[in-house]
């Protein structure tokens, strides 16, 4: 006997159809495949076409990093820290803030590429290398950062363990020592880790340019064929890499953390400071990216193709996941110090919800973990990319008041209230615009000289992705390459 | 007689596959056969040998290096010359292995690096057998064989399907 169904919600197609054409596998980036050449030809073309806007904001940018980080740094160092704001009692003010910023920031390359790799995360691949330029160039200013706060810059040599005059060797039970060793491995390890899956694009570029940057691509692509063994050395070094850099990005983070948890000072000695800053680390870079992936889209060339909304979906979904964990270890750290009931805290918390400072506590707590919980849980949200990219934007402004108030805030207030004083960062102010415009100028630098898309790693994506067809729709399949 | 250097063109994995079976069918041994490809592709879809690289090695002996140069650092540079602070111990082992696992994790890195370099011969600006289509994501076979059979080789790797079949030229990259 035939059975016959009606379709209750009076809606003229089945819904399973209706829901196919929301998310049609097919415009999918693995499975709306290019020819390889093509991809080449849009990326070298995304690289090499520049407007005038391009070249407007690139001179906007070589100005303000000639004067407020080059010129501001140099008369910092001409007249030493005094012209700076740091003062007591707060000793750590907006130079440290902005390398713990831009460690933080330096988190989501290696998350992206690293994590993601490790985990098949096939959303990952059209952008992992802008992600990882984030983390070579964030830490390129969390370096300069730290070098401001030294002050007499020209002694920073004592800190490399070289044997000296006095045959006195650095204190390698500081946990500031812990801070040049962890950051040293990070930035060295990341930058290796950006370079090797460019080498082929590097290859592809120079079998693709003349002139100037055919000699350029040619010294960097050190002579990259294709080879079976290139390609089995390579492989087996990134692989490497995925797994060993996670546990260093963890360790380096953790490490900035313990700078404040291991001192007994109120609002600072919490168990939960690493895994927290870890955290915090990620919720600001997952925002970076969105930010990232957004100028790229809107600035360069054929991007739109290989950067679709399903990325920032999936970027959205991550910044959501990360929001709650961040949420988590908030709440975690704020509960056990403010039910500790001592005196010194209780007067920091109090400081913080209803002193001179509580714009920057909510705010930070409205842009870190009110503002994803409203608006990334929604689809449509997470789809629209100049959406997604002003909650990554406001997202980071509330990852630096958090790093604002750990440091010169909570230094404030103190178990000496006699020495109470708000900070005021005076020539902080220009150098923390100098390390901005330096990292966006890197960027935009980069943007036009390396591939930002990594060809190879998209068409082999492309190749083990095709859709399957199970009794009336196209299942999406994924095939183990290696 | 001597062997020449042939280079087919494939668009494809499956008819590049096909073809290297050919190759060995004719007598062709897969040490007298390379592959180049703009994308990494299994030996076991190409029915090639494993391989072989040593990189994990080095990346092993980087790190037993590294492990040493932090125990160095830790307990061998306060032995030289020991900073004593009333109450702190001058060999404390949980700072150590902050500065252990650095050092480790830093020489394992550093290593697995140059292991490419050194694995590959990077970088290496020789004169080399190449074609630029490889990096359009064709796949291309090079092989040593005999001169006069040269013939032979092109009608069967056409056969199969290759885009091509000519003379290797070794070109500045």
């Amino acid at each position: 006997m035939a059975v016959t169904s009606k379709y209750l919600s009076g809606a003229d197609k089945p819904r399973a159809e209706h829901h196919e054409e929301e998310h049609d596998p097919r415009e999918s980036l693995m499975y709306d495949p290019l020819p390889r050449g093509v991809m080449n030809e849009m990326v070298m073309e995304s690289m090499h076409a520049t407007s005038w806007k391009f070249w407007l904001v690139l001179g906007i940018l070589v100005f303000l990093v000639a004067t407020c980080f080059f010129y501001a740094w140099g008369y910092m160092i001409a007249n030493g820290l005094g012209v700076a704001g740091v003062m007591r009692p707060s000793y750590w003010g907006v130079f440290l803030v902005n390398t713990v910023f831009w460690i933080g920031i330096s988190h989501a390359g290696t998350f992206i590429s690293a994590i993601l790799r490790v985990f098949k995360a096939e959303f990952r691949r059209p952008f992992t290398r802008a992600a990882e330029l984030m983390t070579t160039f964030g830490l390129i200013q969390a370096g300069a950062s730290i070098f401001m706060h030294l002050g007499r810059v020209w002694l920073a040599y004592w800190m490399f363990p070289i044997p000296n005059e006095r045959q006195l060797w650095p204190n390698f039970h500081s946990p500031l020592m812990w801070d040049l060793l962890a950051i040293t491995t990070y930035v060295l390890g990341s930058t290796m880790y950006l370079f090797l899956p460019l080498i082929p694009d590097l290859a592809m570029a120079r079998d693709r340019s003349a002139g100037w940057r055919k000699i350029f691509y040619r010294i960097l692509a050190l002579g990259f064929r294709g080879t079976e063994g290139e390609w089995r050395h390579l492989t087996t070094a990134m692989n490497i890499f995925a797994f060993a850099i996670i546990p260093v990005m963890f360790s380096v983070h953790t490490i900035v953390s313990w700078d404040f948890a291991m001192a007994m000072r109120p609002g600072w000695s919490s168990t939960v400071f690493g895994p927290y800053f870890v955290l915090g680390a990620l919720h600001s870079g997952m925002g970076a990216v969105a930010i990232v992936l957004f100028l790229m889209r809107a600035t360069m060339k054929h991007m739109d193709y290989f950067i679709r909304k399903e990325h920032f979906d999936a970027l959205g979904k991550l910044m959501l996941i990360v929001s709650m964990a961040y949420a988590y270890f908030f709440f975690n750290d704020y509960i056990v110090q403010w039910y500790g009931g001592d005196a010194a805290t209780d007067n920091l918390l109090h400081w913080l919800e209803a002193g001179p400072m509580a714009w920057m506590f909510f705010q930070m707590i409205g842009f870190n973990i009110v503002l994803p919980f409203l608006t990334l849980w929604n689809r449509r949200v997470r789809q629209t990319p100049w959406l997604l990219a002003i909650i990554g934007l406001l997202i980071n402004v509330g990852m630096y008041w958090e790093r604002y108030i750990i440091i010169p805030v909570m230094l404030t207030i103190n178990r000496m209230p006699f020495t109470w004083k708000l900070y005021e960062p005076r020539i902080e102010i220009f150098l923390t615009i100098g390390t901005f415009s330096m990292f966006l100028l890197f960027y935009m630098i980069a943007s036009r000289l390396i591939p930002l898309i990594p060809v190879w790693e998209v068409q082999e994506g492309q190749m083990v992705h095709s859709l399957r067809k199970v009794g009336k729709a196209h299942v999406p399949t994924v095939s183990e390459f290696e | 007689m001597s062997d020449t250097t042939l280079l087919a063109l494939f668009e494809d994995i499956d008819p590049a596959a096909n073809a290297i079976e050919k190759l060995h069918e004719m007598g062709v041994t897969d040490d007298r056969i390379s592959v180049i490809s703009g994308v990494p592709i299994s030996h076991k879809m190409l029915g090639r040998p494993h391989p072989w690289t040593n990189v994990s090695r080095l990346a092993l002996g980087g790190a037993v290096a590294g492990f040493l140069f932090g125990l160095f650092l830790n307990f061998g540079t306060p032995f030289l010359y020991g900073v004593r602070v009333g109450g702190q111990a001058l060999f404390p082992i949980p700072p150590g292995l902050i500065l252990v696992f650095e050092m480790t994790m830093l020489f394992a890195l550093l290593s697995t690096f140059l292991g490419v370099f050194l694995e590959s011969y990077f970088p290496n600006y020789r004169a080399m057998e190449y074609v630029p289509q490889v990096s359009d994501g064709k796949i291309g076979i090079f092989f040593k064989a005999p001169e006069d059979e040269q013939q032979k080789f092109e009608d069967a790797l056409n056969q199969l399907g290759a885009e091509s079949v000519k003379t290797a030229e070794a070109r500045q990259l």
